[in-house]
């Protein structure tokens, strides 16, 4: 390197280091060296694929987000939020990178996934290993007693497949079975209002047997999907804004009062009209999607 | 005689025999009895050995005549294999334990009962819990006809349990066990030198280390609880490292082909049609709760799911590594350069 300039032997060297540690890291990672948590979580292969994300953040969504520090620092939390997405749950990893980003203490926050996505070949595992956790009560337990922020989206599928007309009307919440878990465990519920995943695969209609098909119980029509085909699954450059409200405590309640049906439905209520508010405001507030 | 006596059906299999093996060496074991179809291939020391199939309904008449104390069942066979297809297993399974509980019944002072069962029951699916406690058998289907085997000799054992409540039962859930040296179904498929593994899928598995299954066992024996215990590691890999650490060259099958070859090495690895098993295992795997084997069995477990993994992959791994692993406190070289 005798014969360059200064600068630009730098940057060699600095190129060569970062190849040799990328190379380092793929051999090492094809060795099987490397960490997975208990539940198949691998936090070097998310924060390998974070900058995706990061972009999709902040280039492409342009997020805005309200309200992070609301999101408790340490233990456990529940983070209830709307669902939507049609195809894939964009919602869900941009609540992650929100925290990520803009939280004093980041966390990575663990997601529970609609059952049948695990069905899925190749998303299966990617799922996992981002963090995502099948969707149950039993899980759900078990992450928020090892103190886990986890994220629930209670409109499941109903809310993921929701058509385009009925955006941001939140469907109803199952039976509170996150709300039980919050009071079992005692975990305070933050609800999150996400106002612009909505937008991104504008859903017209339902390709129901061609789903069945590929063992998804549904398969969405959008502008462009499937027309566009691989193309077609780009979402669309909406305006984001999340917003994470209060954090209600249940810890008053004890772990018993999780038997108690109105008290679950009410709570329940309580969240789902949280979400509501704040979406209806988020609205109003972001202004045009497209713009 | 002052230690208890204590009776090993399926003394001949591979647990049986290492139960047997370890026992030997408590203070507290009087005397044991091993009991199966086919003389032992090991040296099981002092242990009396009689030579009784348990399907036999003379059981009924043999057993109470030993009074035992604890009465220990290692002769559910898990793998199907050339010449004892899954049907001969039901009969070995189900038949065979119906058969020693209905001796059981007869026995009088026994104390505990414990099986050495499986945590099949439990299932693998898409939307399973990521560690099942002991309460959540039924949860899932049951599959496959090893599964309804199990599903229904845990039946018969429930029962059993209910009738003669002085008698403590308890019943093992064993995950998959792996270990160097450890010759099953599970091992011999890692052992094939290119996996086949299901394109698009890597499941989550629990691996419990050989030695672990036998420590278990040996202190289930000696310090029984009433009810199903899971007898499984602590954490959980992926398939896709347990064969990188192995070292392992893969190749994913994707669905129309998988059928066709799991079959074929089902047989090969000597699984023959246990495959719908191994496919649902390697399609979504499993975990399942450990805490009342460390709580209340009181078993301290040597190796966690990763620690079997490395262990194993150090004892096999004898060929070269493609792609050996950079020292992880190596600096990188090229600023040396």
């Amino acid at each position: 390197m005798n014969g360059l300039p200064t600068p630009t032997a730098e940057a060699v060297t600095e190129w060569a280091a970062t190849v040799q540690s990328t190379s380092d890291k793929i051999l090492r990672r094809l060795a099987g060296e490397y960490h997975e948590d208990e539940w198949g979580f691998d936090e070097e292969f998310t924060e390998t694929v974070f900058p995706i994300f990061e972009f999709l953040y902040s280039k492409w969504w342009r997020v805005e987000t309200v309200g992070v520090s609301n999101v408790p620092a340490h233990g456990r939390a529940l983070l209830v939020a709307n669902h939507s997405g049609a195809i894939f749950p964009f919602d869900a990893t941009m609540i992650a990178t929100a925290i990520q980003k803009e939280h004093p203490l980041p966390r990575w926050v663990r997601s529970m996934v609609l059952n049948w996505a695990f069905d899925l070949p190749y998303l299966s595992f990617i799922m996992r290993r981002l963090g995502g956790v099948a969707a149950n009560s039993a899980n759900l337990g078990r992450l928020l007693e090892e103190d886990e922020p986890v994220m629930v989206f209670p409109e499941g599928s109903r809310g993921f497949a929701k058509p385009f007309a009925e955006r941001y009307r939140l469907q109803r919440f199952g039976r509170g079975g996150f709300v039980e878990v919050a009071l079992e465990t005692g975990s305070p519920i933050v609800p999150v209002a996400v106002v612009g995943a909505e937008e991104i695969y504008p859903k017209l209609g339902e390709a129901g047997p061609l789903g069945r098909l590929f063992g998804s119980p549904h398969i969405p029509i959008t502008p462009t999907f499937p027309w566009l085909g691989p193309l077609g699954l780009l979402p669309l450059p909406s305006r984001w804004r999340i917003e994470f409200l209060e954090p209600i405590d249940l810890s008053g309640y004890g772990p018993g009062s999780s038997a108690d049906r109105s008290l679950v439905f009410d709570i329940s209520e309580q969240v789902r009209d949280a979400i509501q508010q704040a979406l209806y405001r988020g609205l109003v507030e972001r202004g045009p999607a497209f713009a | 005689m002052s230690g208890k006596r204590i009776l090993v059906a399926g003394a001949s299999t591979k647990w049986g025999s290492e139960l047997i093996r370890a026992l030997l060496n408590e203070p507290e074991v009087g005397e044991i009895i091993g009991l199966d179809s086919s003389p032992p291939t090991r040296d099981l020391g002092s242990t009396r050995f009689i030579e009784a199939d348990i399907r036999d309904p003379g059981l009924s008449k043999l057993l109470p005549s030993l009074s035992p104390d604890i009465v220990v069942h290692c002769g559910i066979v898990w793998y199907p294999e050339k010449g004892r297809p899954s049907r001969a297993l039901h009969d070995i399974n189900v038949i065979g334990t119906l058969q020693l509980l209905a001796a059981c019944e007869k026995t009088q002072g026994l104390e505990a009962l414990v099986v050495r069962g499986s945590a099949a029951i439990y299932g693998s699916g898409p939307g399973a819990p990521a560690f099942f406690t002991e309460d959540m058998a039924r949860r899932l289907p049951l599959e496959t006809r090893f599964q309804r085997d199990i599903g229904e000799l845990e039946g018969y054992f429930d029962n059993f349990a209910r009738r003669r409540p002085e008698v403590v039962c308890c019943m093992l859930r064993f995950e998959v066990e792996v270990g160097p040296g450890l010759d099953n179904a599970f091992v011999r498929y890692l052992n094939l030198p290119v996996v086949p593994t299901r394109m698009g899928y890597d499941p989550r598995l629990q691996l419990l280390h050989a030695d672990d299954a036998t420590g278990a066992i040996v202190a289930a024996t000696l310090n029984p609880v009433r009810g199903p215990v899971n007898v499984a590691p602590d954490g959980a890999i992926s398939l896709s490292r347990l064969l990188r650490l192995c070292g392992k060259t893969t190749i994913g099958l994707p669905p129309l082909v998988s059928g066709l070859i799991n079959r074929r090495v089902g047989d090969f690895v000597g699984s023959a049609d246990l495959y719908r098993d191994g496919e649902l295992l390697f399609r979504y795997g499993r975990g399942c709760d450990n805490t009342r084997l460390r709580e209340e069995i009181g078993y301290e477990l040597a190796f966690d799911s990763e620690g079997t993994a490395r262990d194993f992959a150090r004892a096999t791994n004898r060929i070269p590594q493609l792609f050996p692993a950079p020292h992880p406190g190596s600096p990188v070289r090229s600023v040396e350069r």
